[in-house]
């Protein structure tokens, strides 16, 4: 990707979606005996945004850098990775790890509903860590069955959350399971 | 005297055997999550939440505020002895905690803050109580102009102090504001960005984005740094694991930097959104320009211990005032203290003093105690609290995330609520990735609500006639207080460049 549309992206980004989101808010129609309407603030927001990455984005292409205003007190995200780079803690990048990671948690969502609680979290307490990097797969998989029961046992049968039990055959599971902790 | 009697109920209340059993598991709790590095103070109030679901108004309560006060404490231990800052808030602890370490001084680094916790966390406790209902009494005197110019100053604030870019932190505000337009507006019953979707005409929860955008957003940064924060945990240079107290005659020596870092603490913990962590980097700053010691700062100097604690600390008390005084969170952890008493049926702000004062005096009571019992605890635990470090950061963000997840479904238990609370995880990754402060999403999407009906309702009363909001005095004066706050920083980076081209030209110059 070319340097300056990287440097420009998230904000492009932000613009088209200010755009489109006041496109749908000129949608919002009300009658209001002409007094102000309830689209009012959210246009507002949406271009004072709008105008805010513009600013933004002319300023970076003019510039060919981020020049970044400081703010008041805190320090520089950047300058403080440089000093920790300096001592010897400079961060890794691992963005195979953060993809596994992403699909494991979207999985997870995707799985609650059907599978039930009890098994989605012993399979994702069980994986997550393989994926984050550590390396005793049958810890992990011990880890996960325990932590699963163990969360049942204190969301449901201490602090009397309802989660979902799934459907089918895994709801069968999760009733039995929770027989089995005395909840009814 | 009035006020008095009221903090002896409420010491009454902390007392009984539940409340007490209740802040003992929020202390040990809020001092794990502080010590964990990859757990943040906010992130461990959050996965609090769930359990006070079924709970009564006050346990819960007592529970989140106990987590509050000791998290504030946990990560100076790890800070100093390791140079692990649990906490963004003790970054500045490295800098001067972990160099007393390196000179074999570990146990009085340890004293110094323990100290500043105990000296700063009673004395903040005090103005809390002394501050809070006065200025309720005053907030009861404002109409909707004035309640709308101190949501402004706060969200004005948060957009100062977050971040390093002012652009940035804007855009970040606007974001969580316009979250808050999701749903059914609240005067005209007109729906607003729903596309349809059944579960946004009721509006996004501000828990749901708290909850992804801190927790799993956190998470999935964590995890692009290779889940580096976990290091098998190593003694100090001589083996110990102790704290020790400086001499009482080296205490009273440093009165001014116990002073400066208290009032720091609380002045910018009041501020909205701004927390310990600000504080802390505050009054370091402060320290090091206006400080009797300020040059030997960052070379293992007590007065950088004590200055960037007792600011953390002191900044719990300061937070609580807006929160309790006029339902505005003055920091993260009380964002979730604010849903928790929305949770249980009760809107915070100056209508509580008169409708359930026992709750408000609940809260200051447990601040007290929990900020006795973290130093008790903080004192006595070192040991297996630095064993806790051993655990590997991989397994502790897997169970984070089920505390999220359960978080999230259990409030409405409602399957969507866990695809926004997913989507928002996501979103706070890629703004820390951007550099686009979480805060002010955060702070929006809480206060946006409270903004955007005391301005349509002042708009509605007054003919839409907005120059109100500056000809009222009280109005007037916060907004033009809060519009110099966020120009400050523009005009100040303006000057920074003009000076930085007059240099560059004068040292190309024959």
């Amino acid at each position: 990707m070319p340097p300056k549309v990287k440097l420009v992206l998230p904000y492009g980004l932000m613009l088209a979606v200010s755009g489109w989101l006041y496109w749908v808010a000129t949608r919002i129609d009300v009658d209001t005996g002409g007094r102000i309407t309830p689209a009012a603030w959210p246009k507002a927001i949406i271009v004072f945004m709008a105008l805010l990455c513009l600013y933004e984005i002319v300023k970076r292409l003019l510039s060919g850098t981020e020049n970044r205003a400081q703010t008041t007190f805190l320090p520089d995200a950047e300058e403080v990775a440089e000093q920790e780079e300096k001592r010897g803690l400079a961060p890794v990048s691992r963005p195979w790890m953060l993809a596994g990671g992403i699909g494991l948690i979207t999985l997870y969502v995707i799985l609650v509903p059907f599978a039930g609680f009890f098994l989605s979290t012993v399979l994702f307490l069980a994986a997550f860590p393989l994926a984050g990097g550590f390396k005793r797969p049958v810890f992990a998989a011990t880890l996960g069955i325990a932590g699963g029961f163990l969360l049942i046992v204190v969301f449901m049968r201490v602090a009397y959350i309802s989660l979902p039990l799934g459907v089918g055959p895994f709801r069968d599971v999760s009733l039995g399971l929770m027989r089995l902790i005395g909840v009814t | 005297m009035e006020i008095l009697g009221h903090l002896m109920g409420g010491f009454a209340a902390v007392f009984t055997p539940t409340n007490m059993l209740v802040m003992a598991i929020g202390l040990v709790l809020g001092m794990l999550i502080a010590v964990l590095p990859g757990l943040t103070l906010v992130m461990g109030v959050i996965l609090a939440l769930p359990f006070t679901y079924k709970m009564g108004v006050g346990p819960a309560l007592v529970l989140l505020t106990a987590m509050y006060v000791s998290g504030t404490y946990g990560g100076a231990i790890t800070a100093i002895l390791f140079r692990i800052p649990g906490e963004p808030m003790d970054v500045p602890l490295l800098w001067d905690g972990y160099e007393m370490t390196r000179k074999g001084q570990a146990a009085l680094a340890l004293g110094w803050a323990l100290l500043a916790a105990l000296v700063a966390g009673l004395a903040s406790s005090i103005v809390m109580v002394a501050l809070t209902q006065p200025i309720a009494k005053i907030a009861l005197s404002f109409s909707t102009p004035e309640f709308f110019a101190v949501v402004f100053f706060g969200l004005a604030s948060v957009v100062t102090l977050s971040g390093s870019s002012v652009v940035n932190s804007l855009i970040s505000l606007c974001v969580g504001l316009l979250i808050a337009t999701v749903g059914v507006d609240a005067i005209y019953g007109a729906e607003r960005f729903a596309f349809g979707l059944p579960f946004l005409q009721d509006g996004i929860e501000f828990l749901l984005v708290m909850v992804g955008a801190y927790g799993i957003g956190e998470v999935l940064t964590r995890m692009l740094e290779g889940f580096q924060g976990a290091q098998p945990a190593t003694r100090d240079a001589q083996g110990r694991f102790i704290t020790a107290f400086p001499k009482w005659a080296e205490m009273v020596k440093m009165k001014a930097t116990f002073l400066r870092g208290t009032l720091t603490g609380l002045l910018v913990g009041v501020v909205p959104g701004a927390g310990a962590t600000v504080s802390s980097f505050v009054a370091y700053g402060i320290e090091s320009q206006y400080g009797k010691n300020g040059k030997a700062l960052g070379t293992g100097a007590p007065e950088g211990i004590v200055t960037a604690k007792a600011a953390a600390t002191a900044s719990v008390g300061g937070a609580f005032i807006p929160l309790l005084a006029m339902g505005i969170p003055g920091s993260g952890a009380t964002a979730i203290i604010l849903a928790a008493f929305l949770l249980h049926g009760i809107q915070p702000g100056p209508q509580v003093f008169t409708h359930s004062p026992a709750l408000i005096y609940l809260i200051f009571a447990s601040v007290f105690v929990a900020t006795v019992g973290k130093v008790i605890l903080g004192y006595f635990a070192i040991k297996p609290l630095c064993r806790v470090l051993e655990a590997p950061e991989a397994v502790v963000s897997a169970f984070v995330v089920v505390f999220c997840f359960v978080g999230a479904f259990a409030q409405r238990n409602s399957l969507p609520d866990l695809y926004v609370m997913a989507a928002f995880g996501l979103i706070g990754f890629l703004f820390e990735r951007y550099r686009f402060p979480l805060a002010p999403l955060v702070l929006g999407t809480i206060l946006g609500p409270l903004a955007e009906s005391n301005f349509m309702t002042t708009m509605v009363s007054y003919n839409n006639d907005w120059t109100v909001f500056f000809t009222r005095p009280v109005s007037g004066v916060i907004l033009a207080l809060s519009i110099a706050g966020l120009l400050w920083p523009v005009i100040r980076a303006m000057r920074e460049s003009r000076r930085k081209n007059q240099t560059d030209g004068q040292t190309q110059a024959p």
